[in-house]
């Protein structure tokens, strides 16, 4: 039995030894339930954290640009120097003009090297491009779609079943996208309720040929790079 | 990462190098750089430290604290990453800091009202859209500081464990426990969805 925790932990890949990860990864990949409810609680988490943004006040915009402006017109503190030891930073400029030279020969000089960093940081994840939410709907998106194309051969009551999910997550999706300001993807994901539903009832699959265009369209333009690469990993 | 948090803790007594060769090595160490991200990145970083203070002012400060820090430790960023990102990451440690020493006031007495707008119409006239949404708004208050900063900073902020837990000050273990305790009570707190797995 595979805990919430657990597939919480294996959804930020974090917290789990390799061993662990590569049950859990198993396990995700031979039961869809568990991969469904993983996506459900990812989607419940994403809605719970949906914010819109809220407007720096014109004032304190300008507070910041102040406070900037004052530290970089403040000289910075200069540790007295001991009598004789002047130093000439005309001279340091020579040497480090005369350093940077070296370092800008060398490196052209030499064929295409590899690009290697002394301990690179790690970039913090979240590097402004995607909110959770928008990577969450990403891989909403993308396992949507790889659920459609199996509808066909999954049988009635699992079907069934199956359609129920997308459209719960679709509307936690949805309400999470009008939390985060952004009415216009909520109506887009709402739109698809009734979809969704007459898939429930039989419908043909011409409406989930349409589906899948309308969620290819979505993931275009959201960028769906990281929703492959996560369901992918989750096999969904 | 031990590194990297202590780092941002350095003082700046340390004698600064030349300007000129600074700016020659590093360009982003140019205050056009610092202005242009000021300009384009101050609404994430103050929404960030919004959610992490829940307060206007804390998150303000916290703002401006890690825009003088970065511009201060300017000859520390080597560049890999994008100074936003290291902007941003400095302000929400400002902003954890913050919230930290102003513990004494009661964590109640905020507008929370401010940081959750409500949408404009409701579409649809749907309820339970409405409910869950009145769920969720009333599910993130009853985290408490340090709940509610741990969920936000894996969950919203994607954080590993242990830089979370080097901020708040534990241990990566109680994080995990925190974080595990923030989702229990998200997800009983969410009505509608009660009663499922």
């Amino acid at each position: 039995m595979i805990s919430d925790d657990d597939l919480l932990l294996y959804y930020y890949r974090d917290g789990l030894d390799a061993a662990e990860r590569a049950r859990i990864g198993a396990a995700l990949s031979e039961q869809p339930e568990l991969a469904q409810r993983m996506q459900g609680l990812v989607a419940r988490l994403d809605a719970a954290a949906a914010m819109p943004e809220v407007p720096v006040p014109e004032a304190l915009q300008q507070r910041w640009q102040d406070a900037l402006e004052r530290a970089v017109v403040s000289k910075p503190v200069a540790r007295p120097l001991r009598a004789g030891r002047q130093l000439n930073y005309g001279w340091l400029a020579a040497a480090a003009v005369t350093v940077v030279a070296l370092i800008v020969f060398q490196v052209t000089t030499r064929p295409e090297p590899e690009r290697t960093v002394e301990n690179p940081p790690e970039a913090p994840a979240d590097t402004g491009e995607a909110s959770a939410y928008e990577r969450g709907l990403k891989w909403h998106l993308a396992s949507t779609e790889q659920q459609l194309a199996g509808l066909d051969s999954a049988k009635p009551e699992e079907r069934a079943r199956l359609i129920e999910t997308i459209i719960a997550q679709n509307r936690i999706y949805a309400l999470a996208a009008e939390r985060a300001g952004e009415p216009q993807l909520a109506r887009v994901l709402r739109a698809f309720a009734p979809v969704l539903e007459g898939l429930e009832h039989g419908d043909s699959s011409g409406s989930i040929a349409q589906l899948t265009f309308e969620l290819r369209v979505m993931q275009g333009r959201l960028g769906a790079g990281t929703a492959s690469t996560n369901t992918e990993s989750t096999t969904l | 990462m031990r590194g990297r948090r202590a780092a941002e803790h350095v003082t700046f007594s340390r004698p600064a190098r030349p300007s000129y060769v600074l700016t020659l090595l590093k360009p982003w160490a140019r205050p056009d750089a610092f202005q242009t991200v000021l300009e384009e990145r101050s609404v994430r970083w103050y929404n960030a430290c919004l959610r992490i203070t829940r307060d206007a002012d804390l998150a303000a400060d916290a703002v401006q604290e890690a825009l003088l820090k970065a511009w201060h430790r300017r000859g520390d960023f080597r560049g890999e990453a994008e100074l936003s990102s290291w902007i941003h990451r400095i302000a929400l440690n400002a902003a954890i800091d913050l919230t930290r020493r102003r513990k004494t006031r009661a964590e109640d007495d905020v507008d929370v009202d401010s940081l959750f707008a409500e949408p404009a119409s409701a579409p649809e006239g749907e309820y339970t859209q409405q409910a869950l949404g009145k769920d969720l708004e009333a599910a993130m208050q009853r985290l408490s500081t340090r709940e509610r900063q741990t969920f936000l900073l894996k969950h919203i902020e994607g954080w590993r464990l242990d830089e979370i837990a080097e901020s708040l000050q534990t241990s990566t273990n109680n994080v995990k426990s925190i974080l595990f305790r923030a989702v229990r009570k998200l997800r009983v707190d969410l009505h509608v969805w009660r009663g499922e797995s």
